[in-house]
């Protein structure tokens, strides 16, 4: 085929490229997730079986009943406070990393940072287990120590799911804040340090105003991971743990309720699309007025 | 045609002009890799000082150092009699422009001027005030709402002025500030750095690496070379009586002949003898230099002028037009070459003949610079 516009036909040809991600996507992701769409409106029949039908009341029982609408208010509690902790840690972490020359302790340091998406999560939970657990690592020591009479329960803890949630998720948020604050020029903290302006001051006036995009990017990313995460959290925290992950879960496993599953599962992306874009709307609209 | 900005007379003399900077002993870098090593340097009062030299000079080391961003190995650093050299940047009191401006792109224009006056708690009046007045010395007035990424960047290099000003400084430390200017822009620039510099009085140390921008704005010039100063000279001074051969060929084009002198005027390079050298003893060793704009092309034979037999024969190697002069290159009867360059006079008259064609290289006695001189005196074949 030949075309009147040089390049043109090239771009057309160029779709062809995307072809085997798009049949993939379409396959493995997209049919899946509208025949779980339809799920969702099945009514029940007797043993939870999902009938042929449709009907609204899955929906109904999600946001009436409190098992699983507090559920979702308490999972995106946790997901905020999961993405405002991992910021904060990361944030020291991430500016020693960029401030290093690129070498071998850099590439170490970055190394160890990102480990925890390099363990398997079986691995990870287990370390969290010997730590936590009645006879862990830090319950000998609280006892030891004279700090406690007898162990906490720390293992099937609140806290404890927060903290393992907080270090899987936290390479998320360090790693676009390395990148945002390895980019901001030196020069600008040599400016405002000529102009008057010591360490202290130069970090909140010009470091951090500058790595907000990379605070906000890596809040984002780690809040909607937070949302969908369930495996540490179940096996940190137990299965009664009142996130909607767990939830999910329970219904599927051992109540065999898929359809309000399916209702419950949608409730939580919805809720995850639509928070998401509401902070990254209102970070556009700062950045805009900030940039001009 | 660029007006000579060293003739331009104050505006107004500032009674804010202080800033006296007295380096001494100045060493930078490690043992054995010295990055800078300078005995003494002394920065007037309001002057503009120019540190000039190659890339990997030591002229940035030089700059940070003053700035405090260098801490030294050795030495020290005052400004206006109180010893700066353990002082934090942001204790020194000096403004500092970037090649690369380093504006907040966060905040606006105005708001960038004004940081400097924020950290030192001025009032908003007189802020204000302040912001207006370096806004008007850079004539960008009606930016100040401004973000950075609006401007072009000759306005963004001039904003970066402003609020390196707005601070009143002793010292204004400008490191390659028009590097990143296309050439037309660089040019205007460089005759308003210098009007803004005569009306506020302010010590400038400039550094670059563009001898033309060192020439065309300095009261005097450092040049700088491996960590040395090798001159320091106002800019005719360096141009005219270069100290040493690096000055000679980093400032302008040289040709740098070295030989022995023959008693009679005539500078033995090892068998080939070149003539109109100022009086030096027979034997005598020498290295001088002759800038290529005043050698003067003339056919074998003809009379030319009171010097004349002043000079070398040799062939014209190639020529080539470079708008207002011509640029060639005379090859000897030994194979070296000097370069030559004939302002163009129009019509034709001063064009320098085709390659091929043997000509006369001569020079004025009073234009041959000698670079160093004395020495043992090696006999002709062994000089090359």
């Amino acid at each position: 085929m030949t075309s009147a516009v040089p390049g043109t036909g090239a771009v057309r040809r160029g779709w062809w490229y995307v072809l085997p991600l798009a049949v993939f996507l379409v396959a493995l992701f997209l049919v899946p997730l509208v025949r779980l769409l339809r799920l969702s409106f099945s009514p029940v029949g007797p043993y939870n079986a999902a009938l042929p039908g449709w009907t609204l009341s899955q929906y109904a029982r999600v946001f009436t009943e409190p098992y699983f609408y507090g559920s979702l208010l308490r999972t995106a509690g946790t997901a905020l406070l999961v993405a405002v902790l991992c910021v904060l840690l990361a944030y020291p972490a991430a500016y020693a990393l960029a401030r290093r020359r690129a070498g071998v302790l850099r590439t170490l340091l970055f190394v160890i940072v990102i480990s925890p998406l390099l363990t398997s999560v079986v691995v990870r939970t287990y370390g969290w287990v010997v730590l936590l657990s009645g006879t862990g690592v830090v319950n000998r020591a609280l006892v030891a120590t004279g700090l406690r009479d007898q162990p906490a329960q720390l293992l099937t803890s609140y806290p404890a799911v927060v903290i393992a949630v907080t270090h899987v998720l936290l390479p998320f948020a360090i790693i676009p804040l390395t990148t945002a604050l390895g980019g901001l020029d030196r020069n600008l903290h040599r400016a405002s340090q000529t102009l008057g302006a010591g360490p202290v001051r130069t970090f909140l006036r010009v470091t951090v105003p500058l790595s907000l995009p990379g605070v906000v990017t890596g809040a984002l990313i780690v809040f909607a991971l937070a949302m969908g995460i369930y495996i540490t959290p179940l096996l940190v925290g137990g299965v009664t743990q009142p996130l909607t992950g767990i939830r999910v879960y329970d219904q599927v496993s051992t109540v065999f309720d898929y359809p309000v599953a399916a209702a419950l599962s949608f409730a939580l992306l919805a809720l995850t699309v639509v928070s998401t874009a509401l902070l990254a709307g209102v970070f556009r609209i700062w950045e805009r007025r900030l940039h001009g | 045609m660029e007006p000579d900005l060293r003739l331009n007379e104050p505006d107004e003399p500032d009674e804010r002009a202080a800033g006296h900077v007295e380096i001494e002993g100045l060493a930078a870098g490690y043992e054995g890799a010295r990055v800078l090593d300078l005995d003494r340097l002394s920065i007037r009062k309001g002057e503009f000082l120019s540190i000039l030299g190659p890339s990997g000079c030591g002229k940035t080391t030089l700059l940070n150092s003053i700035a405090g961003f260098v801490r030294p190995a050795a030495g020290r650093i005052v400004i206006d009699g109180e010893d700066v050299t353990g002082r934090p940047p942001y204790r020194r009191g000096l403004g500092m422009v970037f090649q690369n401006y380093a504006l907040f792109p966060h905040m606006t224009v105005a708001a960038n001027v004004a940081y400097g006056l924020r950290v030192r708690r001025l009032g908003k009046a007189e802020q204000a005030e302040r912001v207006g007045e370096a806004l008007r010395l850079v004539g960008l007035e009606g930016y100040a709402e401004r973000r950075p990424k609006q401007l072009s960047g000759g306005q963004q290099q001039r904003v970066a002025l402003a609020r390196a000003l707005a601070i009143r400084p002793a010292v204004l430390l400008l490191d390659e500030p028009l590097s990143n200017l296309d050439a037309k822009l660089r040019r205007e620039m460089r005759v308003e750095l210098r009007a803004i510099q005569r009306r506020v009085g302010t010590t400038m140390v400039f550094v670059t690496h563009d001898q033309e921008e060192a020439l065309a704005l300095s009261d005097r010039i450092a040049v700088l070379n491996g960590g040395r100063i090798e001159q320091l000279g106002t800019p005719d001074e360096v141009y005219r009586r270069p100290a040493t051969r690096f000055v000679a060929q980093f400032i302008g084009a040289a040709n740098v002949l070295e030989g022995t002198a023959t008693g009679t005027g005539g500078l033995d390079l090892g068998g080939l003898v070149v003539n109109a050298l100022p009086g030096l003893p027979e034997g005598e060793r020498a290295v001088v230099a002759i800038r290529p704009e005043r050698v003067r092309l003339t056919a074998p034979g003809t009379a030319a002028g009171p010097e004349t037999g002043a000079g070398v024969a040799g062939t014209v190697g190639y020529r080539s037009f470079a708008g207002d002069a011509w640029h060639a290159e005379v090859r000897l009867a030994d194979g070296r070459t000097l370069s030559v360059r004939i302002a163009d006079t129009g019509a034709g008259a001063s064009d320098p003949p085709g390659a091929g064609t043997p000509v006369v290289a001569s020079w004025d006695p009073a234009d041959v610079i000698v670079l160093e001189r004395g020495g043992a005196s090696r006999p002709a074949t062994e000089a090359r």
